[in-house]
Order: structure tokens, then C-alpha cells, then sequence
């Protein structure tokens, strides 16, 4: 048996160790970071309806879909982004609900007919849906 | 039978609705059966032992009431209905097989329900 064996063996438990503490580190950094993003898409999407869902509110097309082209953007980035790989259907979850939410604001407020109570349902839905997102 | 009682006092104890004082002015025979069947199904379901069905249950009240009192429009309350069936398909795939039709019954089908026999009644009525 080489004389270097027993150390040998040290070493590779050593390497070992290290990979398994950096792939767990990584996991509970990046779970954080996956709900943070998920975080960061909710407060877009209610900032949305906060400042679409406006009763009387001349309806800017241009703006909306300005907006509307941020928020696919952010979440076409998380999608790809998301190291969680049983998380992205979440996500795609997530995004259904802001397309359905953004045509029906759209069909609202360019006819004039949002009412204070559509924009807080609105954001009770959206809500509900990130926290049943998170665990919650 | 003790049981029976209980259950009998239960069900004629319960307080009314604004959605029951609603939906009790129904006089067709037939739309009122219905009735009758949506106020059973939606009282079973606010008092499931599962937070989502009875959340589910809650909401689809306020949404009616916010309907019948037209601060919100049938579009807006379709809308809403496919956001909570959207939500609920997910709550339903993930039951144990043996739970799933119950948990069907006590959200797609009373939102079913609400959608195709209450909403055109409380329309009709305002």
C-alpha cells in the first residue's frame, strides 16, 4: 500500500467536506435569494395595479405597456435565473396571473370602469397568490 | 339522536348572510332549489377544517356581495372566479386522491354554481 494513502484519504475527505459545505451553503443562500425575487415580483406587480387600477384615471397605453414590458422582462429574468428547478413552474404560475391581470386592467381602465373595490380585490389576489407561492 | 339535534340546531341557528337575505327573496321553485343547494354547499365549506377552502368560500361571498351591490361588474367577477379557480387546481392536484372530489365539491363546483345559477339571479335582481 503507498505510504501516502492515509493521506491521500484525508485530503479527498477533506475536498469532500468543503464541496458538500459550499452546495449546502449555496442552497440556503440561494432559497433566500428565490424568495426574494419572488418578493421583488409581487411589490412590481402590486405597484402595477397600485398605479393602473386608479378610478377616473386617463389610461396611458403607452405607459402600461412600458410597464407591462418591465414586468415580462423581470419575469422572464426570474424564470431563467431560478436555480430551483421545482420552483420554475411557480414562477410560470406567477406569470399567468400577471398577464391575466394585465389584460383585464387594460380592458378596464381604457374604457374607464375600474372601481376602487376591482383594485383591492386585485391586490388581494395577488397577495394570496405569492404567498401560496412561498409556502405561506 | 344527539347528533341529529346538533346538527339541526346548527343549521337553523345560523346567522344570515347578507349573500342568505339575498338570495332567500328567490321565488321560482326551481332557481330556488339551486339556491338552496349554492347556500348549503358555501356554509359547509366556510366551516371546513382546510384554510383554503373555507378562504376560497369567504371570498367568493364578498365577491358576490360586491357584485350585488355593483361595485364590481360581471366581468370583473369572472375574472376574479378564474383567478380562484386557477389557484384552487393546484390546492385540488395536490389532495390525496380520496380527498380530492370533496375538495372539488366544496370549491370548483360552488364557484360553478355561483358562476352559472346565483350571479344571473342577483343580476336579474338589481
Amino acid at each position: 500500500m503507498n505510504r501516502n494513502t492515509p493521506q491521500n484519504l484525508v485530503v479527498r475527505n477533506a475536498v469532500l467536506g468543503a464541496a458538500a459545505l459550499i452546495i449546502t451553503s449555496c442552497a440556503t443562500v440561494n432559497k433566500p435569494g428565490s424568495d426574494a425575487t419572488i418578493e421583488s415580483l409581487r411589490n412590481f406587480e402590486l405597484a402595477f395595479i397600485d398605479e393602473f387600477a386608479v378610478p377616473h384615471k386617463r389610461f396611458n397605453a403607452a405607459a402600461f405597456d412600458a410597464k407591462v414590458n418591465q414586468g415580462n422582462t423581470m419575469f422572464q429574468q426570474a424564470i431563467t435565473n431560478e436555480k430551483f428547478t421545482a420552483r420554475r413552474p411557480v414562477l410560470i404560475d406567477l406569470k399567468a396571473q400577471f398577464d391575466a391581470d394585465a389584460a383585464h386592467l387594460r380592458s378596464k381602465a381604457s374604457r374607464g370602469k375600474v372601481t376602487p373595490a376591482l383594485a383591492s380585490e386585485m391586490k388581494k389576489d395577488v397577495d394570496k397568490i405569492y404567498d401560496h407561492a412561498l409556502g405561506r | 339522536m344527539p347528533s341529529a339535534d346538533k346538527k339541526k340546531r346548527g343549521k337553523s341557528s345560523r346567522k344570515k348572510s347578507e349573500l342568505d337575505s339575498a338570495l332567500d327573496q328567490v321565488g321560482d321553485e326551481s332557481a330556488a332549489a339551486a339556491m338552496k343547494e349554492f347556500q348549503d354547499l358555501l356554509a359547509q365549506a366556510k366551516s371546513d377544517t382546510t384554510e383554503l377552502v373555507r378562504q376560497n368560500a369567504k371570498e367568493l361571498e364578498e365577491r358576490l356581495i360586491l357584485l350585488k351591490k355593483r361595485k364590481i361588474d360581471k366581468e370583473d367577477f369572472d375574472f376574479f372566479i378564474e383567478n380562484q379557480k386557477r389557484d384552487l387546481r393546484v390546492f385540488i392536484d395536490s389532495q390525496p386522491a380520496q380527498a380530492q372530489e370533496r375538495a372539488e365539491k366544496l370549491t370548483l363546483h360552488v364557484l360553478e354554481i355561483a358562476v352559472t345559477k346565483v350571479v344571473p339571479i342577483l343580476i336579474a335582481a338589481i
